[in-house]
């Protein structure tokens, strides 16, 4: 079985009449015809590379690339965040990389490559690019606790098997014709799953932006030419709920990144007239499960996933993951397979929907000139839509203002600590161990002291 | 520290801004002039969506980023006042 998938070849879209609106936005639709001829002038025109990172804004510029890149048979890298220093870090990692832009914002350092739409309609006919299914089309990075991203390869049967399983469990079929309208970036792993290869693979089509208030994303769906679907996040949905925003009814709702609380998802349903369902999934493995959150904690496993509990860890299997890959939150398996989610493994922090280890933050403090020791926090959640994480540094000498300057450059803005504190000194016990609960203590004590704002 | 001229409108709006974003500094604090975002206060587009929230609810006005003008309207509490003054109904 595993032999015959592997010898399989998927083709680049699927579902699709050459006339088909694949994408669309202000400046009108692109047809899936215009997309082939784009995808396939950008491909002749890239460098003979065998490593790109696409930074395109633009959903249609991004996939564009994304197709060029896969004809060229080059590996699109997904960097967690534009900050400078990290996409060094990953051109370096993976010598010889380049960078694909949309708005010609040159990155120093990494040779950029601008991509150019010059699809000209004459190319037609040409045929869909089929691509073995074990070819390596993407990689995601993670956070690790080395302070260094650690990249994750996904394959071109990993992307369409999961882009299948999401559209088979949402109950989409082929001929559906959705309009997919995305918050999330395309650069994240569940942004390129559902935003990107879930419309690919079915034949629906896609909103090439990306907004982000309320207003925007209610004009977006009034726009849509057939039944909407939003693939988004706790954050935005709670900001459409608290706008009320008026939309068209009978629109299906895509929730990830964080758990959706189920009275959010309830609102959500019943001011939009529409199914609100969330994806449980991370870098390593892609999505794994889905639910449709007004029916319960449980999470179901997308067809084909597997997830397995030992004493001390829980592993997900699916045919096109190469190994068994560790799940990083606490979760409970019931004997018929589906799960439970207790929360976060202790080092991991959720922060507006992006993951990263507290270790990994902790790492790239102690490496900023002049910092002798500190440590990040994340407190409690408070009334505001996202809660933001604190830091507490010992640094003689240098200011606040210096230090977040110098972070700004390592991290994404969302992992920016609000605030970043000064210390003479952090509460290490005997051993140089900085225990949660001291440090939970001394942020306890400056947000009594300094008062929290509100 | 008083604000350069700012106008009523100013001083609330920043006043919005440090307690909506939990921002830890004196509201007269912020120039009408300076940048919000990047490099200025440093803010991201979450607290943009937060502020949007917040504007809402205060002056009844919704921002869109599909707005021509919306890089200008982020640009300085000036500007955003500004905007807010021409496009409020409460």
């Amino acid at each position: 079985m595993t032999v015959d998938r592997a010898m399989r070849e998927i083709p680049l879209i699927g579902h699709y009449d050459v006339d088909d609106v694949l994408a669309w936005d202000q400046e009108g639709p692109r047809t899936v015809r215009r997309f082939l001829a784009d995808a396939a002038s950008l491909a002749e025109s890239l460098p003979d590379r065998s490593t790109v990172l696409n930074l395109a804004t633009n959903r249609y510029d991004f996939l564009v690339g994304f197709a060029a890149a896969i004809m060229r048979r080059q590996m699109t890298l997904l960097p967690q965040s534009r900050a400078s220093q990290t996409l060094l870090r990953i051109a370096g990692e993976f010598s010889g990389s380049y960078a694909l832009t949309d708005r010609g914002d040159a990155i120093e350092g990494i040779d950029s490559v601008s991509i150019q739409l010059r699809g000209d309609q004459a190319l037609w006919p040409m045929d869909i690019p089929r691509i073995p299914t074990d070819r390596v089309v993407a990689v995601a990075f993670t956070s690790g606790s080395t302070g260094r991203p650690m990249p994750n390869k996904k394959t071109w049967g990993a992307l369409t098997a999961v882009a299948q399983a999401t559209g088979a469990r949402l109950g989409i079929k082929a001929g559906d014709r959705l309009s997919v309208v995305a918050t999330v970036p395309h650069q994240h792993m569940f942004g390129l799953e559902a935003s990107v290869m879930l419309p690919i693979m079915h034949g629906l089509a896609m909103h090439a932006g990306r907004p982000l208030f309320p207003a925007d994303i209610r004009s977006m769906l009034a726009d849509a030419a057939s039944r909407w679907m939003l693939v988004t996040t706790p954050l935005h949905l709670r900001a459409c709920v608290s706008e009320s925003i008026s939309i068209p009814p009978g629109g299906l709702i895509l929730s990830a990144t964080a758990p959706l609380p189920r009275n959010l998802a309830q609102q959500a349903e019943e001011h939009f007239q529409a199914e609100v369902h969330e994806i449980f999934g991370f870098a390593e493995a892609g999505s794994i499960a889905e639910r449709r959150t007004i029916d319960g904690d449980r999470w179901q496993p997308l067809e084909g996933v597997h997830v397995a509990q030992d004493a001390s860890s829980c592993l997900v299997q699916a045919w096109y993951l190469p190994t068994p890959v560790p799940v990083p939150d606490r979760i409970t398996v019931d004997t018929d397979g589906t799960f439970v989610v207790h929360g976060r493994e202790a080092d991991q922090v959720n922060v507006a929907g992006h993951r990263i280890s507290l270790g990994d933050l902790n790492q790239l403090l102690l490496k900023i000139d002049g910092v002798q020791d500190g440590v990040f926090f994340l407190p409690e959640e408070g009334a505001s839509l996202v809660t933001r994480l604190m830091a507490f540094v010992v640094a003689p000498g240098k200011t606040s203002e210096e230090i977040q300057r110098t972070l700004r450059a390592y991290v994404d803005p969302v992992f920016m600590p609000r605030p970043l504190v000064c210390v003479p000194s952090l509460p290490r016990n005997a051993t140089g161990k900085l225990p949660r609960e001291s440090v939970s203590e001394l942020a306890r004590q400056w947000l009594e002291r300094e008062g929290d704002g509100a | 520290m008083e604000q350069s001229g700012a106008s009523l409108l100013e001083r609330d709006l920043a006043k919005l801004i440090v307690q909506t974003l939990k921002l830890k500094i004196d509201p007269a604090a912020i120039e009408p002039e300076a940048a919000l975002f990047g490099e200025g206060l440093g803010l991201d587009s979450i607290d943009a969506l937060e502020l949007s929230l917040a504007i809402s609810q205060t002056y009844g006005y919704q921002l869109k980023s599909s707005d021509p003008q919306i890089k200008t309207i982020f640009s300085s509490l000036r500007a955003l006042a500004e905007a807010i003054e021409k496009n409020r109904t409460k």
